[in-house]
């Protein structure tokens, strides 16, 4: 049963949002006490207005929805207020009186009471509307006619100044930098270095994430709360000891002042260290050394482990744990080689051999239980420990440690130390620890008793700091706030940990989570001011990028030269035509089967896109292999990587680039982005199969085999190794070859001309297609979603090409999985999602008192389900607007698949069960019971009457969205609120006009919409938040 | 059944309880609670459960069919013996169930299941999109909350050493979030009772805290309108934070009464620790956390299949890949089958550690453990290579246990069968039992789907 609740969306109210309205509710109640206010009462006018216009459906003897209008003097205040927020919204959204009631308020009439209702929730400070204004789900309800009618055009744009909280991805971003994290990747066979791989080292939590709605995600409305900042405590201080004992440690470049202030310390440290490391290696001598013959005296009384600790054999016979899984690791084996090297030329038997050792780390004061699992292991596996030994010339590895002194001075303290210290029967590493925690504490009482350290040090200090977190060096004030604040650290916790401290301050500021955009000098004449430079450096870079800005801002800031409009464009057109970074689009898409999810595009220009259709959206969704026919889990992120792939090609091009996302034929199936390599990767399958298709491949031994060596070894196949034709263990190269060749012949000797550059198993192995990352090019099912048949299909390797039964992305098949249900299509979902981001229309919240679920009916296509509970008089209301425009896709079912008929899956339809296992072209699909599908469906609102009207199917109608001017101005209301991280008000009509015109103009080009909303007045100038918006 | 209304509601509580966590906002404000706290401990295992090692050996010839054929049964516990791995918690019998017939297809399953097999979802390898919603037990610790609202400990490693110090997780806080956790008990030692053992670390939190603060409220009196809420929140929230230390302050005193002695075994990450120390320390860890009232919810992984097992009684001197011993391999001579017996005893040995030191402390008029319900179970199913059409629980539950199932053997209709219930269900059930009347927790499975068989909701016949 498909639940409707989920599928058509409330509203998700931000947490900021929820915050203050709660603020808002809890503090009128304070007043009301307080104030002890006077009785409602209801004026005369409004009360007519409420009678002739509301009553109907809202009085005593009917109340739509539980709401009742005629006593509302009778309300508790608070259940009164809440009913006006209610009443307050349905006004201002134009939803009540309901559209097909005849007798309509007039537009004063409107107005008055919005007036009214406004008026009285302002007194109590309580409403809530400003707060829905602000939300991404409401920005359609400014009247897209005013918009771009050219009416408001005279308005003067500006956004209010604002903090705007990071998002996931300038959070990581951000600390990649602090923390040097600077990942490389091979990509088309070269090392670069990527933007949004966050593999780092140190263990942060992203707190910022965004929400999982398609459309605009990134809005300036967010609010740091608790949660946000508990994670970055830990976050501070995690970042904060990676930056000071790694960082700093590995480059002094990174934090000189630290490294001077704990100077002292790491010197310290670094004779301790030394002392150990060389007590740790040459501890024997040195005590032979000392004490010459009477060292041996001073040993303690060996005894071996089996004394101690006997192990327990087990009986009978069992399975041996093969040797990786029985070796006690790397750092311990080394440990046992060093020793068996030594003893070994001494050592008649084995036996022999494994005392000497372990008398050794006897002596040595090894932890019992360690020696133990030498001895076991040396006891168990010596034969394959050799074996080791030898293949991995652990020799040459591991070279003996060659006995140098330390100076004079330095030996002298340590001999000193242990003749202070060593008693009769002490291991060497008690004599070491006692030396350790003897030097280690004398250091500290010399630092403790040097000097304070000096301002000059301790002010640079949190100047580099400074800089390294907030990329500025602070004020004055600043300045000399965190100098008192800094000595006061050290003062409580000494030198090291004061540091680490002052990073996690720094990092816990609010200027650190938020991004500032404030406006700047001399107001113009309605009161605006400019973004100043350093922030609008940060806006542009932030609107293009995840990142900071780059060298070429900070010195356009530093020169003067990110001043005027010109200035900003300059900058834009650079950031946009930048070609040379490398970015990850998703990591979770990179993860799923090594799929490639990388691009050269600035990011968040590919990012509007994949965010605005939502097609990442599939991959939560959780489907079933069975009804998919195959592995949809291994596919899934091929098919997002290739839709991303898609936009990422329509906007290398930049024309017509809204038009081709929703009309090209073209797509991407199982390709790498490469052509050429696709070419080769498909043609060298053709050769092999070419080559031995008339021979009798199918007995061929390894010896027929090596008949073609040559040939084998300029194709090669996937396990089969020409200098090795042999067969061994479970590796049989002639077995690898039938496979492969089997699996060629399937899809020639059908008459296929080309075929996908897919090795018939999977396994890991070079002789295949790779992805632009060098891995292995997997999951082929990806076909599937477009009713390929693996085995019948002639491969284009070059792409995008064309596929039928597709037009633009809103028949992609990772769209319509996004905009489905996980086992059924969603025709609400899409139909809102056009009307939504396509059509700029609105649908009002479902109902509270709406329960509906799409009744469970095997004998019923889902459109006739959907139909009976949908297009009840009630419900059709708000479903006429959505359903009309999802049906067409119908034409798709929920794993995005072209049909003409539906399949009926119940188990009481069954007709026939499909195979549960089988290579990538079977079809595991059970077979039920069908019925025609009905696509037929109806386009409106685009204002042009030859566009409007019935529509056959998706095809249909993506053929007419693309070619509406009202669908165009919705994508350009789009991505003005993705770039400006807001909801549009009618003094924005100029900028989005003049977006619209620049994308039309330049012949379609997105980089030319994006240049003219960023220079536009709507983003350079701001006024201080709080002022009134049109 | 939970109609649309009262779930609209309960969600928007719980979007509510997100502006500030749980535990912050109940602290802040002082908490209010009637009843002693409801506890939950999670303990995970790697390398599957199978059924049958769940099965008792006193089961009648019918008992017994029917349990291999999967077929739903319910014996009472009293009249059987336990299978010999359990006996470490046979004067436990009756807070004891055994929950059999549950499955997990819906959560990724082979060798690990990651955050998922408590979230009910496949979470993509691990990745960080793949988190799907917060797990059960950070649902749970919603309800129930605490300064520290959740607490993970993990003994995990790369196969040849343990891994230290404070590391991903594989709880789940909220979508897309991964948690932490203390990877060593003196890590664990370290940070939990550092308001004991390091009250000058606390101090400067703290002092940090209150420069933050006065800094934010200098720079908010400059601001108007929504600019001047954002840093109001941003304050708010310093306030909630120093609060919570203000309470872990109060309770320094019983946090001193009860923390653990730590072997100095420990110390440095405790590279010379055994296992089976190793695991005797973050038990003592775990029960102090509860009993101090640092967190209501613990989760544990006990192990996963990187642990090193090292030091277990009659194979001291290995050094046990538990990978291994999922392909059959043995050590010293000693079957895999045997060595992996004696992991679960060990585990078992830890369990009744837990229940037996929760009982031991007094609350209301009962014990600790009355409250508390205590979770072992595999993180994949039913074996190394797991499918997921079993999920076996072992579960101890004290007697205000909101569930009714103590003292019984419970299998439930096989997987994909009419009556099936997955983790989604089991975990529905904890949350509909304990306060959140959510419809269904997880995502569904799709074969019960597919054969359009119910599967929505909780176990009604375990809700008491």
């Amino acid at each position: 049963m498909i639940n409707l609740q989920r599928m058509i969306k409330r509203p998700v109210f931000t947490v900021g949002s929820l915050f203050s309205i709660t603020i808002m509710m809890v503090l009128p109640c304070h007043a009301d006490k307080a104030a002890q206010p006077a009785p409602f009462q209801l004026p005369k006018g409004m009360e007519k207005l409420l009678y002739e216009n509301c009553y109907a459906c809202h009085d005593e003897w009917e109340q739509e929805g539980d709401i009742r209008l005629d006593q509302l003097a009778t309300l508790e205040p608070d259940t009164r207020l809440d009913l006006f927020n209610k009443v307050q919204e349905q006004i201002y959204f134009g939803q009540m009186p309901p559209k097909k009631e005849k007798i309509q308020p007039t537009d004063a009439e409107r107005t008055t009471m919005l007036e009214w209702f406004s008026a009285e929730l302002k007194k109590h400070n309580a409403s809530k509307l400003e707060d829905k204004k602000r939300m991404p789900e409401y920005a359609n309800y400014v009247d897209h006619g005013k918009l771009f009618s050219g009416e408001y055009k005279h308005l003067k744009a500006f956004t209010p100044d604002r903090r705007w909280l990071i998002s996931e991805f300038i959070f990581d971003a951000k600390f990649n930098r602090i923390l040097d994290h600077r990942p490389m990747k091979t990509i088309d066979g070269q090392r670069r270095g990527v933007i949004g791989d966050n593999g780092r080292r140190a263990n942060l939590t992203n707190p910022f994430l965004l929400p999982t709605n398609t459309g605009v995600r990134y809005y300036a409305n967010a609010t740091l709360n608790g949660g946000h900042l508990l994670t970055m405590l830990t976050n501070a201080k995690n970042a904060a000891v990676y930056m000071t004992d790694d960082l700093a440690k590995r480059d002094n470049s990174y934090l000189p002042s630290f490294n001077a202030i704990v100077a002292e310390e790491d010197r310290h440290r670094h004779i301790l260290a030394s002392r150990e490391e060389f007590l740790s290696h040459f501890i024997e001598p040195v005590l032979v050394d000392l004490y010459k013959e009477k060292h041996n005296a001073l040993l303690p009384q060996f005894k071996s482990v089996a004394e101690e600790a006997p192990a327990v054999r087990g009986v009978g016979k069992t399975k041996k744990a093969g040797f990786a899984s029985a070796n006690p690791g790397r750092t311990e084996m080394e440990i046992v080689f060093r020793s068996m090297r030594k003893h070994q030329k001494h050592c008649k038997t084995d036996e022999e051999l494994i005392r000497k050792c372990e008398q050794d780390w006897f002596y040595f004061g090894h932890n019992l239980r360690k020696t133990q699992a030498r001895v076991t292991f040396l006891q168990g596996y010596m034969e394959e420990w050799r074996d080791e030994i030898k293949t991995h010339k652990w020799d040459q590895r591991y070279k003996p440690r060659i006995y140098r002194s330390l100076d004079q001075a330095e030996m002298k303290v340590i001999a000193d130390t242990i003749i202070k210290f060593r008693k009769k029967g002490d291991r060497y590493q008690t004599i070491i620890d006692q030396c350790m925690a003897h030097w280690a504490q004398k250091f500290e009482q010399e630092r403790a008793a040097a000097d304070p350290l000096d301002d000059a040090l301790v002010a640079s200090l949190v100047s580099q700091v400074f800089i390294k977190i907030h990329e500025r060096v602070p004020t004055d004030e600043e300045a000399g706030k965190y100098l008192h604040l800094t000595k006061s650290y050290i003062k409580s916790l000494g030198n090291r940990a004061a540091v680490q401290k002052l990073i996690q301050t720094l990092i816990l500021r609010s200027d650190f989570v938020y991004r500032a955009e404030f406006g700047q000098g001399v107001a113009d004449d309605h009161g605006r001011h400019r973004l100043s430079p350093r922030d609008a450096s940060y806006a542009l870079a932030y609107a293009i990028t995840d990142s900071s800005p780059d060298q070429e801002l900070v010195k356009a800031v530093k020169e003067g030269r990110l001043n005027t409009r010109e200035d900003y464009k300059r900058q834009i057109m650079r950031m946009l035509k930048k070609r040379d970074q490398y970015y990850v689009i998703d990591e979770g898409v990179q993860r799923l089967h090594h799929t490639a999810s990388i691009t050269n595009l600035p990011i968040r220009k590919l990012r509007f896109f994949r965010e605005f259709f939502g097609y990442p959206k599939m991959l939560p969704i959780f489907k079933d292999n069975k009804r998919f026919g195959g592995n949809y889990d291994m596919a899934k992120g091929r098919l997002v990587g290739e839709a991303d792939r898609l936009v990422e090609h329509i906007l290398n091009k930049d024309k017509e680039v809204i038009e081709t996302l929703l009309n090209t034929e073209d797509f991407f199936v199982f390709h790498s982005g490469d052509n050429k390599a696709m070419k080769a990767s498909s043609e060298r399958i053709r050769r092999i199969y070419e080559y031995f298709k008339d021979m009798d491949w199918q007995n061929f031994t390894v010896e027929d085999l090596a008949k073609h060596k040559e040939f084998l070894g300029e194709v090669k196949m996937r396990g089969i190794d020409v200098k090795s034709l042999v067969k061994k263990g479970r590796r049989d190269p002639a077995r690898s070859f039938k496979t492969a060749m089997a699996s060629f012949s399937l899809r020639f000797d059908k008459g296929e001309s080309a075929a996908a550059p897919y090795v018939s198993f999977p396994a890991h192995g070079p002789y295949n297609a790779s992805t632009r990352m060098g891995m292995q090019l997997r999951a082929p099912e990806v076909a599937k979603f477009f009713n390929i048949k693996l085995d019948d299909w002639n491969y284009p390797a070059a792409q995008p090409a064309k596929m039928i039964h597709r037009k633009g992305i809103l028949t992609h098949p990772a769209w319509l999985i996004a905009h489905a249900q996980n086992t059924e299509t969603d025709p609400v979902v899409r139909g809102k999602w056009v009307l939504e981001k396509l059509l700029a229309g609105t649908v009002p919240d479902t109902p509270i008192t709406v329960e509906a679920v799409v009744p469970e009916d095997h004998h019923n296509t889902m459109r006739t389900r959907l139909a009976k509970v949908t297009e009840k008089k009630y419900c059709w209301t708000c479903h006429e607007r959505m359903n009309p425009l999802g049906y067409p896709f119908e034409m798709y079912d929920d794993f995005g698949r072209y049909r003409k008929l539906e399949s009926l899956e119940h188990p009481d339809n069954l007709l026939k069960k499909g195979p549960n296992k089988g290579a990538a072209h079977v079809d595991l699909r059970d077979i039920y019971k069908t019925l025609p599908v009905d696509s037929k469906g109806r386009l409106f609102g685009t204002g042009d009457k030859k566009l409007d009207g019935e529509v056959g199917n998706a095809i249909e109608l993506a053929d007419r969205l693309s070619r509406s001017s009202r669908v165009r101005q919705s994508v350009v209301r789009h991505a003005f609120r993705y770039f400006m991280g807001r909801n549009e008000f009618v003094s924005d009509s100029k900028t989005l006009i003049d977006a619209d015109k620049a994308y039309l103009e330049s012949g379609g080009s997105f980089d030319a919409l994006i240049v003219s909303l960023l220079t536009s007045d709507s983003f350079i100038y701001r006024k201080p938040s709080g002022t009134s918006e049109h | 059944m939970h109609n649309r209304r009262n779930f609209l509601k309960s969600s928007a509580l719980a979007a509510g309880a997100f502006t500030l966590p749980t535990s912050l906002s109940v602290l802040a404000a002082g908490s209010t609670a009637r009843v002693g706290p409801r506890r939950f401990v999670f303990i995970r295992k790697s390398n599957g459960i199978r059924p049958n090692e769940l099965a008792l050996p006193t089961f009648t010839d019918e008992e017994k069919s029917l349990d291999a054929k999967k077929q739903p049964m319910e014996v009472d516990l009293d009249k059987h013996e336990l299978p010999e791995w359990l006996r470490p918690i046979d004067p436990y019998k009756a807070n004891l169930s055994i929950l059999q017939g549950l499955s997990c297809k819906m959560s990724e399953n082979g060798h690990w299941s990651y955050s998922s097999v408590m979230g009910a979802y496949k979470s993509g390898r691990n990745s960080l999109s793949g988190i799907k919603r917060a797990t059960i037990d950070f649902e749970l610790a919603k309800l129930s909350p605490s300064p520290f609202e959740h607490v993970e400990l993990s003994l995990t490693g790369s196969y040849s050493t343990f891994r230290t110090g404070i590391v991903s997780g594989y709880s789940a806080p909220g979508p897309h979030q991964r948690n932490y956790c203390y990877a060593d008990p003196q890590t664990a030692y370290n940070e939990l009772f550092k308001s004991v053992i390091n009250p000058g670390a606390v101090d400067s939190d703290n002092a940090m805290l209150e420069f933050l603060q006065s800094e934010e409220v200098f720079k908010s009196e400059k601001l108007l309108g929504y600019e001047k809420l954002k840093l109001s929140n941003h304050i708010s929230s310093i306030e909630a934070i120093r609060a919570r230390n203000k309470k872990l302050e109060k309770m320094s005193d019983s946090i001193a009464r009860h923390i653990p002695e730590l072997n100095p075994i420990h110390a440095e990450g405790g590279p010379n620790a055994s296992t089976p120390e190793k695991q005797k320390a973050m038990t003592d860890i775990l029960v102090a956390a509860l009993v101090t009232g640092l967190t209501n919810v613990v989760t544990y992984t006990i192990d996963e299949l990187s642990t090193p097992i090292k030091g277990i009684k009659g194979n001291e001197g290995d050094h046990i890949s538990i990978h291994e011993l999922g392909h059959n391999g043995g050590y010293s001579g000693v079957s895999a089958e045997k060595i992996r017996e004696k992991i679960r005893v060990g585990h078992m040995e830890q369990v009744a550690t837990i229940v037996e030191r929760l009982k031991a402390t007094p609350e209301g008029k009962g014990s600790m453990f009355d409250n508390t319900v205590v979770m072992y179970f595999p993180e994949n199913g039913e074996g190394h290579h797991s499918k997921g059409t079993e999920a076996p629980f072992v579960v101890l539950s004290g007697d205000n246990c909101k569930l009714d199932m103590a003292g019984r053997y419970i299998r439930l209709p096989h997987h994909a069968t009419e009556g099936h219930k997955t983790i989604g269900n089991w975990y529905t059930t904890l949350l509909n039992a304990y306060g959140n009347p959510i419809e269904h927790y997880g995502d569904f499975d799709l074969e019960m789907a597919r054969k359009k068989l119910d599967q929505l909701g909780s176990i009604k016949q375990l809700m008491a």
